[in-house]
């Protein structure tokens, strides 16, 4: 029965639910294994590469743990990966490598390292694939809803609070995702890094992975505000492929995309041992 | 590896934190503010990790304005000192908060300023100086030796800036890019933000 009273409750009710996320994965309701205690046997079969440093800043009864851990560790997880993503003055480049490990072995040379999570915004994967690839899978649904409730692009700020919201609340259940949400929107290029402790960071170029500080070393030396479209491409290809060269977690093929008003663009695949010697000649013919 | 100091002067409050944040060994962002606002008038320096600080300090911060929309009334110092302990210490058998913190404030009703130390075990204490983080072995016995009450804050400004030369020089992990800010009535002020070089004739640049 529709009096007036119900239908400006309703109406209320609608508008609330355009500004808050509730969906059956809203933040406050915890996806946990259907088993008795789901956090100690989360912490007991998952050991990540970190919590075998001793360095820490944890309080003793959580290195007793990690002790137990370490033995017992069943699912290893390492970020053995290149992936990084720089903004400058005419949109944002992302660059990924594509070699997937296990162990010693290379599982794949072909993996999909960048999950698009919308027309205008990339996530990269580092870590656990099926963990990124599911919780960035999921972001582009929350960021699709968002954009039907809202009649409006959600910012890249705004999705990535989520996807860190999201992923604070699985803090020590030990997932493993090292992403980087790049985009475009109404401030301009933006760059943000999401890490599955919980941090959030926004800055103007990162690089996540293994093979990281070689990119590090090729993208800080390069890198400047106002690079032309192609320069900023091939700099980011370039640190890809040295770090391809240095690290044995990181090869396959070189892909880099680039982000600008208009949305996201597939630059190039190339082959990252070809790329390496095709950089050489060049090198070469310019001496 | 996070490094950040504070104390109390002449109706004012001065901190400082370095702007490093990163993961093991490697540096992901050079300008990174550790110094949020809890309101006008308080700072919530964190140190520790990313995630925990973000996110524990939204709460905080969420929860004060939540009081303040509630009672139209602003929080002292100690009542958020107080509420953030309380906050850290129900957690730590449970999910702990890896953060250790520095609450600086100034009170209108009191006309003066405080500082406390809080620790990620849940402890709280109110000082007139300290730090967190690798700084506090440095920067102890400096402030024990040249904090006086009442300092006026040129004074005071450079006691931060010794504390922060020190820093710079004998911490091996670097940093030397360092963000002060100050609480006085006014509210919160950016004072400096330093990059030193203790090898340099001119050790401290002032970068705008």
């Amino acid at each position: 029965m529709f009096t007036l009273g119900s239908v400006l409750d309703n109406e209320l009710k609608s508008s609330v639910e355009d500004f808050s996320f509730e969906t059956e994965f809203s933040t406050n309701q915890l996806m946990l294994p259907n088993i008795e205690k789901p956090f100690e046997f989360a912490q007991s079969i998952i050991s990540l590469e970190k919590d075998l440093d001793e360095n820490d800043n944890q309080p003793m009864f959580h290195q007793q743990k990690k002790e137990e851990r370490k033995e017992r560790a069943l699912i290893k997880g390492s970020k053995g990966t290149t992936t990084l993503a720089f903004i400058y003055e005419k949109g944002t480049v992302v660059a990924v490598d594509s070699r997937a490990t296990s162990g010693q072995y290379i599982a794949s040379q072909s993996v999909q390292k960048v999950v698009p999570v919308n027309q205008y915004m990339l996530g990269t994967l580092a870590g656990g694939a099926a963990d990124c690839q599911f919780f960035l899978g999921h972001l582009g649904r929350i960021c699709n809803l968002y954009e039907l409730r809202n009649n409006e692009k959600i910012s890249v700020a705004a999705a990535s609070k989520l996807l860190n919201n999201i992923l604070y609340s699985y803090r020590n259940y030990g997932l493993s995702v090292g992403s980087m949400i790049c985009g475009y929107d109404t401030r301009g290029p933006q760059l943000y890094y999401i890490d599955s402790d919980g941090s959030r960071l926004k800055n103007s170029l990162f690089s996540v992975g293994s093979g990281s500080p070689f990119a590090y070393g090729v993208l800080d030396a390069g890198y400047r505000w106002d690079l032309s479209k192609e320069d900023a491409i091939d700099l980011g290809r370039r640190a890809i492929c040295a770090a391809t060269f240095k690290d044995s977690y990181s090869g396959g093929t070189v892909k880099v995309y680039h982000i600008d008003e208009n949305g996201w663009v597939k630059i190039s695949d190339d082959d990252a041992s070809e790329l390496w010697y095709r950089y050489e000649e060049k090198e070469k013919k310019n001496k | 590896m996070d490094s950040l100091v504070g104390f109390v002067g002449k109706n004012y409050v001065l901190m400082a934190g370095d702007t490093n944040a990163g993961r093991s060994i490697m540096r992901l962002k050079e300008d990174f503010d550790k110094l949020v606002p809890v309101d006008s008038h308080k700072i919530l320096a964190k140190s520790g990790e990313i995630g925990d600080g973000n996110q524990f300090c939204n709460l905080i911060i969420r929860n004060v304005s939540l009081y303040r929309i509630n009672n139209e009334t602003e929080l002292s110092t100690k009542s958020v000192a107080h509420y953030t302990r309380r906050q850290l210490a129900t957690a730590i058998r449970k999910n702990p908060y890896s953060v250790n913190l520095l609450l600086g404030g100034y009170d209108k009703k009191d006309q003066k300023g405080s500082l406390y130390y809080l620790d990620y075990l849940g402890s709280s204490k109110k000082i007139n100086y300290g730090a967190q983080g690798y700084a506090a072995l440095f920067v102890g016995s400096i402030l024990d030796r040249f904090w006086k009450e009442d300092l006026d804050f040129e004074d005071g400004l450079e006691l931060m800036k010794k504390c922060l030369r020190e820093v710079e020089k004998r911490l091996i992990i670097g940093t030397r890019c360092f963000l002060i800010k100050m609480i006085n009535s006014d509210g919160i002020a950016v004072v400096e933000k330093v990059m030193i070089n203790s090898k340099k004739k001119n050790e401290i640049e002032e970068e705008n």
